[in-house]
């Protein structure tokens, strides 16, 4: 399986963010797949194969988690609690990509075991270079953890 | 006397006469032993009740109790018709009082609770009852008492009566008043002596229920003071937890403005820029145009909005007080300032070793601030000078100031200097967001200090402030 078969999971309820990170993606040329939850429940289903993600193989793990915290439901900071409590998810990378920098949320996210945390900035030319090297270091660069 | 001994005698006596010689002289004799027996009974008798009156004192009874007690007893052992204790209402100088305590003979009228009016009492009396004297009369009509004296004294039956002053340490504060109704009678030396005594042992009850009662007002005002410290806590303590709970929803909201206000700006500028990208060859030079400022303004809303919420953080973040070396702040500032732009001539004057209580964050922010405005405002200047330096003000409080010969600005304006987003300059002379200076002043806040500022266009600034609270009025 190479690299370009792993799907990027972008946990995102604004639909604006979303079109956004995925132009920022295309742009920068990732071809990965990008599954798209808008929620945390969401999110969870699709990584725990439960719900509407019943059944998908969970040999299938998504190069990075790209999290947003701010989320209905299940908001992000308790998406990365319950994955990390997860056997089988405790090493799964997990980019915090939020719009807040509240000392709070990045202290939270880094205790819960995120593995990078990124302010989206307002500037889109910025935010797509954040994403440009996210896509390069997580997906090209970064070894993925052995399972 | 004992007819056994007097038999005994007869028989020793062969001369009649003798044996009634010898009688009547033992007669006078026994007789006079027997005087002398009771009357050292009835010292006993007294002895005892005097012992039973200090013992009472040492006793917490309560006055009216001592009173009570004492009257009873006296008035058994002199067998007396009535015992009162008699006070002066306190301030009214000496023609009014009322009896408190009295022990009487049922068939004599009681004399407690009556006001009684002396006016012939007066002050002239009193004086010589403070001074130690004691009045015993054998008969109210054959002494020599004023009519209106007897008048007071007829009323209560009273014949003879044996008055002895109570003081309370040197003040007179009642008497003790003996009265015989029934018919007039001699007083006896050692009543008298024994009403004297009786008398300075309960004016040592007095002194002993001045001391309880000043005590107790004392142990009241106490309570009363603890009673208002705890208001005075209470109070504290809602105010605290009145600030916490709005600090709570300040945090709350600039989490919210934190997240909600910078979504939108970004969905703005993206897609701006997305049409800039995309329909490129739909958009004539101006329609591109128009989509910079529009992105150029979000931008700036976005700048705007973190710079507020920094000055939030500003007012939420703990303080922790330590010396602080100013001096050593400001001069890596400086360095910093001048490796920026080193192509420019600032000469920086800055006093050494100006120490300060306060937070070392927040006081770094401060000065950077300051000497960013002062590097800032004389960068149309070829040559500048920026100063930190220090002065002392009459109240002995440390004033300090960052002074640089710049743009300065109108003193007709100085009051808006220091409100947020408050701009005294164009963007295009000086760039800024106007952040800068209400950040300086709520840092000083903060420290209980003040801040002002001088200065005259084109001929400087200089931005004081202090780092201690002043007294008010100051």
């Amino acid at each position: 399986m190479s690299v370009n078969d792993k799907v990027i999971l972008l946990v995102e309820d604004n639909p604006d963010d979303e079109a956004l990170a995925i132009r920022a993606l295309k742009r920068n040329h990732i071809s990965n797949e990008i599954v798209v939850a808008h929620d945390g429940v969401e999110a969870l289903e699709y990584l725990f194969g439960t719900g509407v993600y019943a059944g998908r193989d969970l040999r299938f793990k998504p190069a990075v988690v790209l999290l947003d915290l701010k989320l209905p439901r299940i908001d992000g900071i308790e998406v990365l609690r319950r994955l990390r409590e997860d056997e089988n998810n405790r090493l799964l990378p997990v980019v915090v990509l939020t719009t807040s920098s509240e000392e709070k949320d990045v202290l939270d996210s880094y205790s819960l075991g995120c593995n990078s945390y990124i302010r989206k900035p307002v500037d889109f030319l910025q935010f797509s270079e954040a994403v440009r090297q996210l896509g390069m270091y997580w997906l090209l660069m970064n070894e993925p953890p052995p399972i | 006397m004992n007819p056994q001994i007097l038999a005994r005698l007869r028989d020793l006596c062969r001369d009649e006469a003798a044996f009634e010689q010898i009688r009547q002289i033992l007669a006078d004799e026994v007789q006079h032993l027997d005087q002398e027996v009771n009357q050292a009974n009835s010292r006993v008798e007294q002895q005892k009740a005097l012992f039973s009156v200090i013992a009472r004192l040492r006793e917490p009874l309560d006055l009216e109790k001592i009173f009570k007690a004492t009257a009873t007893e006296v008035r058994q052992l002199l067998k007396a018709d009535r015992v009162g204790m008699f006070r002066f209402y306190p301030n009214l100088g000496w023609d009014d009082g009322e009896f408190v305590s009295e022990d009487v003979d049922q068939a004599f009228p009681s004399a407690i609770a009556q006001k009684i009016h002396d006016h012939c009492f007066g002050d002239q009396f009193a004086v010589h009852y403070q001074q130690g004297r004691i009045q015993a009369v054998a008969d109210i009509y054959n002494y020599g008492l004023s009519d209106c004296h007897i008048e007071i004294l007829a009323q209560y039956q009273v014949r003879a009566n044996l008055v002895v002053p109570l003081l309370q340490g040197q003040n007179l504060w009642g008497l003790l008043c003996i009265h015989q109704c029934r018919a007039p009678r001699e007083w006896q030396a050692t009543e008298i002596e024994f009403a004297t005594q009786i008398a300075s042992h309960l004016g040592v009850a007095l002194q002993h229920a001045e001391l309880l009662a000043d005590l107790k007002e004392e142990v009241l005002e106490r309570q009363q003071a603890e009673q208002t410290v705890q208001a005075l806590n209470q109070g504290l303590q809602r105010a605290i937890i009145e600030l916490q709970t709005v600090n709570k929803e300040l945090e709350a909201f600039s989490y919210s403005v934190s997240h909600d206000l910078r979504a939108p700006l970004r969905s703005i500028d993206g897609f701006s820029q997305a049409l800039l990208e995309d329909y490129h060859d739909h958009l004539d030079v101006t329609g591109q145009d128009y989509l910079r400022r529009i992105r150029a303004a979000t931008q700036q809303m976005g700048q705007l909005i973190d710079d507020l919420l920094n000055l939030s953080r500003l007012m939420r973040t703990e303080m922790l007080l330590q010396p602080v070396d100013l001096s050593l702040l400001a001069s890596e500032i400086c360095t910093e300032l001048q490796q920026s732009q080193p192509e420019r001539q600032v000469e920086f004057v800055l006093q050494a070793g100006l120490l300060a209580q306060g937070d070392l964050r927040l006081l770094r922010v401060m000065l950077v601030n300051l000497l960013n405005n002062a590097w800032k405002f004389t960068s149309k200047h070829t040559q500048a000078r920026i100063e930190l330096g220090a002065t002392v003000q009459e109240n002995g409080i440390r004033v300090y100031f960052v002074r640089d010969d710049g743009a300065g600005f109108d003193m007709t304006y100085a009051n808006k200097l220091f409100g947020p987003f408050q701009r005294l300059h164009s963007m295009k002379d000086f760039p800024g967001n106007g952040v800068g200076l209400a950040t300086v002043q709520r840092i000083v806040y903060r420290h209980g200090g003040r801040v002002w500022a001088e200065g005259a266009v084109e001929q400087g600034a200089t931005f004081y402030f202090t780092l201690v609270a002043e007294e008010a009025g100051v």
